[in-house]
């Protein structure tokens, strides 16, 4: 890239300053045109008041010579198309390192999931889907639609299939044995949580009671769901025995 | 910058016109992404998320070492024991230490543990305290015979110690508590 003229221009007048002085004082009528030779408004102001009077022009020429404050440096060095090029591609670098880093830390798993970091939701899915785990897997021969309509309720997905399965041989036996299961979540916790989404592991203690036997057994299971928020209720969309066999 | 823009001269160089923008777009960019990093970097919430999957990786490998031993080599497995745990749980390992072995060593077993799925259930990063719950699949393979497979349910307490996050209690979820108080 060529030097820019106004570049050589300043240069040459830098170095012709005393020349050019000797040769205002011989012809004076060169004078009035300077404003019009400057590069900005900003410089005419600055040598308006020099061309009123002489020494005022000496001083301010000088103090502009010998002691460039650091607007003047920074402006020599915006003039230098390479140092322009440098500094911008030197910031486009830091831009772009700062965004890659700052979507390391905003994005992926571990900033998406709000489990626990969020109390309030978490308590909300905790409590909503522990009811829901309660209230499918609870029991009754004399009401067995309770549970049915439950189900259409709090499913939602394959769950819906994955429920009916599980529940195929229970409801079998229900009738004949007369029985009451009652499944009673122990404790939770929330392993993946966004604004719409959450996996949370549950133990339950489950006690089955046949009345025709007069038989109550107790055991404890564990499983994990995964529920989607439809308007302000969580649905179980998924339910993982986590290969418990059933 | 836009005085410094303002005062330069010869605007009307479409080169210059050209780079001085892309210069003070990069600017603009590098003080933006810049804040946001930095904004990132000490936002409270994330670095408690942080937290949360780091002491639920230590907590499952924790409870996962608990329930790892092979009688042909005790000594080292226990000394990894003790090293994922702290207080009284340290304590009581390191009590039936000799006891435990010979009781291992006589059984002649290899127990060897998976986690299935675990979660926190509290983290308080001020006191340093933690809840895990692990869903865990135990295999103790005996020297002869078959080995046997068994779901476990763990639970968890996760004290921090100036070498991190260890297990300060460890037992299995136990089962008929609430038997007594059906939810009808």
């Amino acid at each position: 890239m060529p030097i820019p003229h106004h570049v050589l221009q300043q240069r040459r007048r830098g170095g012709a300053t005393l020349g050019r002085d000797a040769r205002r004082e011989a012809a004076e009528p060169e004078e009035p045109i300077r404003p019009a030779d400057a590069e900005s408004a900003g410089e005419a102001e600055e040598k308006k008041p020099a061309a009123a009077s002489a020494p005022g022009r000496e001083e301010t020429e000088e103090k502009k010579e010998t002691a460039p404050g650091r607007v003047a440096r920074l402006r020599a060095l915006l003039d230098r198309p390479v140092a322009l090029g440098v500094a911008t591609v030197l910031l486009g670098a830091v831009a772009a390192w700062s965004a890659v880093q700052a979507d390391r830390l905003r994005s992926g798993s571990v900033a998406e999931n709000v489990a626990l970091t969020d109390t309030a939701l978490t308590s909300e899915v905790k409590g909503q889907l522990g009811d829901a785990v309660n209230e499918l897997f609870s029991y009754r021969y004399t009401d067995m639609a309770k549970t049915e309509q439950a189900a259409k309720r709090l499913l939602t997905g394959k769950a819906v299939q994955q429920y009916q399965n599980m529940m195929a041989p229970i409801r079998q036996q229900a009738a004949e044995q007369k029985l009451v299961l009652t499944t009673t979540v122990t404790d939770s916790g929330v392993r993946m949580l966004s604004e719409d989404r959450a996996r949370v592991l549950f133990f339950v203690d489950q006690r089955s009671t046949r009345t025709a036997k007069e038989e109550t057994t107790y055991a404890g299971a564990m499983l994990a769901v995964d529920a989607v928020k439809v308007g302000d209720a969580w649905k179980i969309s998924n339910i993982d025995t986590l290969d418990v066999p059933r | 910058m836009a005085r410094i823009i303002a005062r330069l001269p010869r605007p009307d160089d479409p080169v210059r016109t050209t780079a001085l923008t892309l210069l003070v777009i990069a600017a603009l960019c590098a003080a933006w992404f810049g804040w946001s990093w930095y904004s990132a970097a000490h936002d409270e919430e994330l670095a408690y998320s942080r937290t949360r999957e780091e002491v639920l990786r230590t907590g499952e490998q924790a409870v996962q070492n608990l329930n790892t031993l092979d009688y042909r080599n005790i000594d080292a497995g226990l000394k990894v024991w003790l090293d994922s745990s702290t207080g009284d749980l340290n304590k009581q390992i390191s009590g039936s230490r000799t006891s435990f072995a010979d009781k291992v060593r006589q059984a002649r077993t290899v127990t060897s543990a998976r986690v299935l799925e675990s979660a926190l259930t509290e983290l308080d990063t001020r006191s340093g305290k933690a809840v895990i719950m692990v869903a865990l699949q135990i295999t103790v393979t005996p020297q002869e015979g078959k080995a046997v497979t068994k779901q476990s349910r763990m639970l968890g307490e996760l004290t921090r110690t100036r070498a991190g996050w260890k297990l300060s209690a460890l037992e299995p979820a136990s089962v008929g508590d609430t038997g007594g108080a059906p939810a009808q």
